[in-house]
């Protein structure tokens, strides 16, 4: 559990990819994304994994990435398993099913484990979003880990008090939840009230327009990245359209 | 400079030896520990923030497990035991007591480990009843610990943890957000505890409540300990505990500024007798 919990939490990396503008990560992110969603071969679905698995080990983030996308693994096999049971004439689509749904998640992750919260933060400012909206989403991104950490403290607590979650038939391990559930949901409570109180003293709201220390600037390696993802992007669906080269 | 320590070796409950152990992102959290501890002692132990001290004692009851080396709890390998089991003999209370509770109330927090414990239902009452009347929280018994202050939700925690009876008692920093008179209240508890041969292993930075009570020591730093002895001769030693980033009890400071000898008052009146003493032989 610890293993997966530190898939989510960021670690500030000094790649060629961490060094691109974020809007840049993001487009790269969304073109993935997009060609994925449409793509209906198991050979494009293929070179689209092969495409986000290299970003990854330029970024090096195999690690991080191999445990954020353990869950995603799983499902993307379920939901593979499901297509085959209920379409058998068609063993073919099942597989296509389930690797879009890898490919679409994996895609969309690259952003958000290469991306600080700060960055999070200025492409949205940068989208024009509601700044409220943008400061609840950018903490609710940076408490996820911090919540995953709370969890496995309160776990060893409770396993400390003799608790044994893996023991008992279903309905014991679901009430096993319960000393977890409680605190965790209680604490984050706290901390929000807390974060709201340090937030209030530091004069969030006071002004609508607040002012910015950053700001987002292109680069040359981030005009020559959007050149080669509107390359590859425009190829991706050219051939998902119109050419059958697979 | 390391204070070494004789240890009688019949007694033993808690042995390391050689422990290694790495957190999962790789960052190594202790190198090379060993030391034991035996019945009835009183063990605290200090070091900085990131020493290593909470890690140490979390591999006491199983919650870690070490990377290299043994750990023995009462003759058996830790390892090879689960937590629930070391549990029933080594309870922990835990710094941050908001993550241990989640009753509908104070009695059934109680109740829970006791039951998990497996307890019968009559002992369960009887151990109940002498948590409440023994950390005066009888009149919140219905009460959801949620709404108790930060103090007694500590409090309520000790007095969970006791109600089982463990033969080691593990407390991670009691003494924060407890004012002077909890305190008080704690050192009483902990010395009923060792006058019944309980093992009392306290880790904290609040070196003031540690002076009085006079326990063995152990320093740690950076994963390591760097010291293990008696309390007058961890805790006077000035490179011990430069190194360890620990800061010496002031009535250690004002020892030595006096150019007293070991050892040195252990509380205030200790060292008013020892000044009127010193006035008269001036």
């Amino acid at each position: 559990m610890q293993w997966v919990a530190q898939g989510f939490l960021f670690v500030r990396g000094h790649t060629v990819v961490h060094r691109l503008d974020p809007r840049v990560r993001l487009l790269m992110s969304l073109a993935l994304f997009s060609v994925a969603l449409l793509s209906h071969s198991i050979e494009e679905l293929l070179v689209i994994i092969l495409i986000v698995l290299t970003i990854v080990s330029i970024a090096r983030i195999i690690k991080r990435f191999a445990k954020a996308m353990i869950f995603t693994a799983v499902i993307a096999l379920i939901a593979f398993a499901l297509n085959l049971f209920f379409y058998p004439s068609s063993p073919h689509q099942a597989v296509v099913f389930g690797m879009r749904l890898f490919a679409v998640i994996s895609s969309t992750s690259l952003f958000f484990l290469t991306s600080t919260p700060d960055e999070l933060e200025h492409v949205m400012k940068w989208l024009h979003l509601p700044l409220d909206f943008v400061m609840v989403f950018v903490i609710a991104v940076r408490f996820v880990p911090v919540l995953l950490m709370d969890a496995l403290q309160i776990m060893d607590a409770q396993r400390s008090r003799g608790l044994e979650f893996d023991k008992g038939n279903i309905f014991q391990r679901m009430r096993n939840v319960i000393p977890i559930m409680v605190p965790l949901i209680a604490v984050a409570l706290n901390r929000s009230l807390d974060l709201a109180e340090a937030m209030d003293s530091r004069a969030y709201g006071a002004t609508k327009k607040p002012t910015s220390l950053y700001h987002l600037t292109l680069k040359g390696s981030d005009y020559g990245m959007l050149a080669i993802l509107l390359f590859g992007a425009a190829i991706g669906l050219y051939t998902t359209f119109y050419v059958k080269i697979f | 400079m390391q204070v070494t320590r004789e240890i009688e070796s019949y007694d033993t409950i808690v042995g390391f030896e050689n422990v290694d152990y790495s957190h999962p992102n790789g960052t190594v959290a202790l190198k090379n520990v060993s030391f034991k501890v035996e019945k009835g002692e009183l063990l605290a132990i200090l070091g900085s923030n990131g020493a290593g001290k909470t890690t140490l004692v979390r591999h006491i009851n199983g919650l870690l497990k070490a990377t290299h080396g043994t750990v023995k709890v009462f003759g058996e390998d830790a390892k090879l035991s689960t937590t629930a089991k070391l549990s029933r003999k080594v309870g922990i209370v835990f710094q941050n007591p908001n993550n241990q509770l989640f009753e509908q109330s104070v009695k059934k927090e109680i109740q829970f480990a006791l039951r998990n414990f497996g307890f019968s239902e009559n002992l369960v009452e009887e151990r109940v009843n002498w948590a409440l009347n023994t950390f005066s929280l009888s009149e919140y018994t219905e009460r959801a610990p949620m709404e108790l202050s930060g103090g007694e939700k500590k409090r309520l925690c000790i007095a969970l943890v006791l109600a089982w009876d463990p033969d080691i008692f593990i407390l991670d920093e009691p003494t924060v957000g407890q004012d002077s008179e909890q305190k008080e209240n704690l050192v009483n508890i902990i010395r009923q505890l060792l006058s019944q041969k309980k093992t009392v292993i306290l880790v904290t930075h609040d070196i003031e409540f540690v002076w009085p009570l006079q326990p063995r020591v152990l320093i740690m730093s950076n994963g390591e300990i760097i010291g293990d002895g008696k309390c007058q001769d961890v805790l006077s030693n000035e490179t011990l505990m430069t190194n360890g980033s620990v800061l010496p009890p002031q009535l250690v400071e004002f020892s030595r500024l006096m150019r007293w000898s070991l050892p040195f008052p252990v509380n205030t009146s200790e060292a008013r007798n020892l000044i009127e003493k010193t006035k008269l032989e001036q």
